[in-house]
């Protein structure tokens, strides 16, 4: 009975001791409660090809999963449990098709190569757009195409385009008509529903919205050197392009911001951080090229002249284009085939639709800055919403400066250092614009400290470096 | 002498910091026990490490000799500021030791050998952590040896001198995070040595109290045959992160400037106080120069720590309980070397207060010691700027806990 005693005794003080010398060997600590004072219980997020959650130039199961709006919403779960959050998802595997890295060399420049879709119905040659014939890639409708999913983002679709009857309908899906297939998977078949009346119905049920929408507007023109996607050399297509973005980003954030619904405002990143333009900018070109005589470029409009002139650190050769930079290249002069470095010499310059020049670059970025401009002012004015920066100036979040700019200057997350050089920088993918996850990450993360901040929420940030580097 | 000490404190608080780091705490069973004020301290030889000038006291016709294991756990927790994440560190031991030996030659000189571990952390957060890319795992062991020898200047003074080599050991893996795979990281291993002095004096100035007074300098463990390896990089990174190459570091440890006092209240109760002054800013910042391998140019890592001077005051007691039994216990506070700005989760520190106790059972000539001390460390809050891309680092707060355990034999004959 004794020794029962003891040992019973000695039993319990053993658990007791260690449980006690574990305890204070990893000293306590309470993790904040997540937390938000405004309901993200239906949040609905609107916009183009960031929000649908486009990765390496193409929508697949995958990168729709770490679209920004889909990581935000994981991240509200966990201050609010009822939250719930639906996309439009693709089957598992190749989605719409998307690009592939085939080898990374020195020069910095991937060398890709296109993966053909698994998702995609039948395609459409469409003869008729501005950079020769195109290919519609018309997609498995989502299920169940009777409910329109929390996630809006449609890739490649315009503000001009939101009121567009049979946007997405498959009758559209002819030559020269407009038609986006992205839309279409979305609707029940024959429908003429557009894309604001979509907005409409998810708006009305929803709490809480994120607005990123206008650079699908604007990157026809600058992937194509601005050749296409309108004529923004004019002032009176400037002028009319910037008041139907204007026009139409009121109808869609009326829908949105109706009775004062809570949600953040994002404005558009400057065009010069991208990839796109940024590794071809004109001081890099020389630089790179520092032994050849010059980089030459073609300038002109359909009223002028082309005009050859040599390139200046105001103008960006765009990056798809920048391998054939200095490769030896055919051209006729007097009267002989000459091989001369492409863009080397001012007899082969680089033809204009592959460099947004100076100008170019000056009319595109007035319509931008003036979009931005205006939702600035629809934020403050006409919304009434809340302040999102630590300055007390900002109600719409301006990404070039709590990301964007922050990027391409290089910062180090965690250890881990994300700059704006594609593959080995981790933020852009390899079409140089949209994302990859751990891009899409931080750009969550922007909006969740702007929300934190406007809405007086706790909401936990995303662990970035936790993420995948690409999205297939 | 107690007006003395009042005066003593304001003058060393008015200096900006005060002593920890990565010191192991005090290199004895009974001295841990004590809190570690041994500087004017006689009734344990592992004074020596602490104040040569001791030496002098033990120059009778014995030899001593004392031995024993230490264990340090440190650990921390953390929670990060923005993920709300708390990850704490795995649990590791830092295995320590010691071994003293003093014997007297002639009348007024005695000789003494001190084997000491008095500097080492090892820090082990999970592999898979938020702060992988800046620390998964570093260890720094030393080892010094102490040959010393000590001079009775008369029946109340005496002074020593002891020659220190140090060798340490340094080790640090960390996640290349920037890819996909998991097991991507990097290795880093080196050892080397380094030399420094230890000069002490002790004085009587009557019946009952006793000082001390000691330098030990900085010492520069030059470590010149580190080896990097790196596992897990993509194939098209393999020429900027080659599998092996040899890299550079040095490690400067601090000196230490120690000030005690022993009085002797009752026949049974001593009381002794130390202030410790350690020469911490020498540590500047911990450099690793990679040498170039392959198609890798030399490279410099190099992560800032800007070390300040830190003070430590000790108080300890020693109560003669029985003939045989002799209990301590100990308290101290010790501020931190580590500045807000430079908060790194590889070797986390804050201002401790610890509290310590020991006891002593003789055995003819024998003595069995054990000492036990847990110190308490302050909450701390890193905050890392993304912005400033070449400083590795994770935004939270820090909670540290340290626990130091020692037994040990001590004899004379």
């Amino acid at each position: 009975m004794n020794t029962f005693y003891f040992t019973q005794l000695g039993r319990t003080g053993l658990v007791a001791v260690a449980t006690a010398v574990l305890n204070a060997c990893a000293p306590g600590q309470d993790t904040p409660t997540p937390t938000t004072s405004v309901d993200v219980t239906r949040y609905v997020a609107v916009g183009d090809s960031y929000t649908a959650g486009v990765s390496a130039g193409g929508l697949t199961r995958a990168s729709q999963e770490y679209s920004f709006p889909n990581l935000l919403a994981r991240q509200f779960q966990g201050a609010s449990r009822e939250a719930v959050f639906t996309q439009p998802l693709l089957e598992a595997g190749t989605g719409s098709g998307f690009i592939e890295l085939v080898d990374f060399p020195a020069t910095g420049l991937p060398k890709t190569r296109r993966v053909a879709g698994q998702a995609v119905r039948r395609t459409i040659i469409n003869p008729g757009t501005c950079a020769g014939p195109d290919t519609v890639r018309v997609l498995t409708r989502n299920n169940p195409s009777s409910t329109l999913p929390q996630n809006l983002g449609i890739p490649g679709l315009a503000l001009s385009q939101i009121e567009t009857a049979g946007l997405g309908n498959e009758g559209s899906a002819v030559a020269r008509a407009p038609f986006n297939p992205y839309f279409e998977r979305l609707l029940p078949p024959a429908t003429t529903r557009t894309y604001l009346q979509a907005v409409t119905d998810v708006a009305a049920s929803a709490t809480f919205f994120t607005y990123f929408q206008g650079l699908d507007d604007l990157l026809p023109y600058v992937q194509s050197g601005g050749q296409c996607g309108g004529r923004y050399d004019s002032t009176a297509f400037r002028n009319q392009a910037l008041l139907t973005m204007r026009t139409n980003a009121r109808k869609v954030l009326d829908r949105l911001a109706a009775g004062g619904r809570p949600g953040i405002i994002a404005k558009l990143p400057a065009l010069t951080t991208l990839p796109l333009l940024r590794l071809g900018n004109g001081t890099a070109l020389l630089e790179r090229f520092s032994a050849a005589p010059g980089v030459f470029i073609t300038v002109g409009n359909p009223f002028r002249p082309a005009q050859v002139r040599p390139i200046t650190s105001r103008d960006y050769v765009l990056a798809p284009l920048l391998s054939r930079v200095g490769q030896p290249t055919a051209v006729v002069v007097g009267g002989a085939t000459l091989m001369l470095p492409y863009g080397l010499d001012s007899r082969n310059p680089l033809r204009d639709a592959d460099v947004l020049d100076e100008s170019e670059l000056t009319f595109v970025s007035f319509v931008l800055n003036g979009y931005n401009n205006e939702l600035e002012t629809l934020a403050r004015d006409v919304y009434k919403m809340p302040v999102i920066t630590p300055d007390g100036n900002q109600r719409a979040l301006n990404l070039d400066v709590v990301l964007f700019d922050q990027v391409a200057g290089l910062i180090s997350v965690g250890g881990v250092v994300y700059s704006p050089e594609l593959v080995r920088g981790n933020f852009f993918s390899l079409d140089y614009y949209t994302l990859t996850p751990r891009g899409n990450g931080l750009l969550a993360n922007a909006f969740i400290t702007a929300i934190n901040k406007a809405y007086r929420a706790n909401i936990p940030a995303v662990d970035v470096n936790s993420l995948p580097t690409v999205a297939q | 002498m107690r007006p003395l000490l009042l005066f003593i404190v304001p003058v060393f608080s008015g200096l900006t910091a005060s002593a920890n780091g990565f010191e192991t705490g005090p290199q004895g069973a009974r001295v841990l026990g004590l809190g570690g004020a041994s500087t004017a301290y006689i009734n344990s030889i592992a004074g020596l490490s602490t104040n040569p000038g001791l030496l002098g006291q033990w120059g009778d016709s014995l030899t001593r000799i004392s031995i024993g294991h230490l264990s340090q756990f440190r650990r921390s927790s953390f929670v990060g500021q923005d993920t709300y994440r708390r990850t704490d560190q795995e649990l590791t031991v830092q295995p320590g030791g010691y071994f003293y030996a003093t014997h007297g030659v002639g009348k007024r000189v005695a000789v003494g050998l001190a084997v000491t571990m008095p500097y080492g952390y090892h820090t082990k957060w999970p592999n898979t952590w938020e702060g992988r890319s800046v620390i998964q795992e570093s260890q720094l062991s030393t080892y010094f040896v102490q040959p010393t020898v000590g001079f009775r200047l008369n029946d109340n003074f005496s002074a020593g001198v002891g020659f220190v080599y140090a060798y340490g050991k340094y080790s640090q893996r960390r996640a290349l995070g920037q890819y996909d795979d998991p097991a991507a990281q990097s290795k880093f291993s080196s050892s080397g040595q380094g030399y420094g002095v230890n000069v002490g004096l002790y004085g009587r100035t009557g019946e009952t109290l006793a000082f001390g007074i000691s330098y030990r300098s900085g010492l520069n463990l030059k470590m010149n045959n580190g080896k990097l390896t790196t596992a897990g990089v993509p194939e098209r990174d393999d020429s900027l992160y080659p599998s092996t190459a040899d890299f550079k570091t040095q490690i400067n440890l601090p000196s230490t400037l120690s000030v005690g006092v022993s009085d002797r209240i009752t026949k049974n109760l001593l009381l002794t106080f130390d202030f410790t002054l350690s020469g911490w800013s020498s540590l500047d910042s911990l450099k690793l120069d990679v040498a170039a391998s392959g198609t890798a140019p030399a490279r410099s890592i190099s992560t800032a720590r800007r070390y300040e001077d830190a003070l430590a005051f000790r108080v300890g007691a020693e109560y003669q309980a029985t003939p045989k039994l002799t209990v301590l216990g100990g308290l101290r506070y010790a501020d931190t070397p580590v500045r807000d700005e430079f908060i790194n989760p590889e070797f986390v520190d804050t201002n401790t207060l610890g509290a310590s106790a020991g006891a002593v059972y003789q055995l003819g000539r024998l003595a069995l010691e054990a000492g036990y001390a847990f110190d308490y460390g302050q909450r701390r809050t890193a905050r890392a700027n993304p912005v400033i891309d070449r400083v590795a680092n994770v935004s939270g707060t820090y909670r540290t806990g340290t626990h130091m355990a020692s037994v040990g034999v001590a004899v004379a004959f």
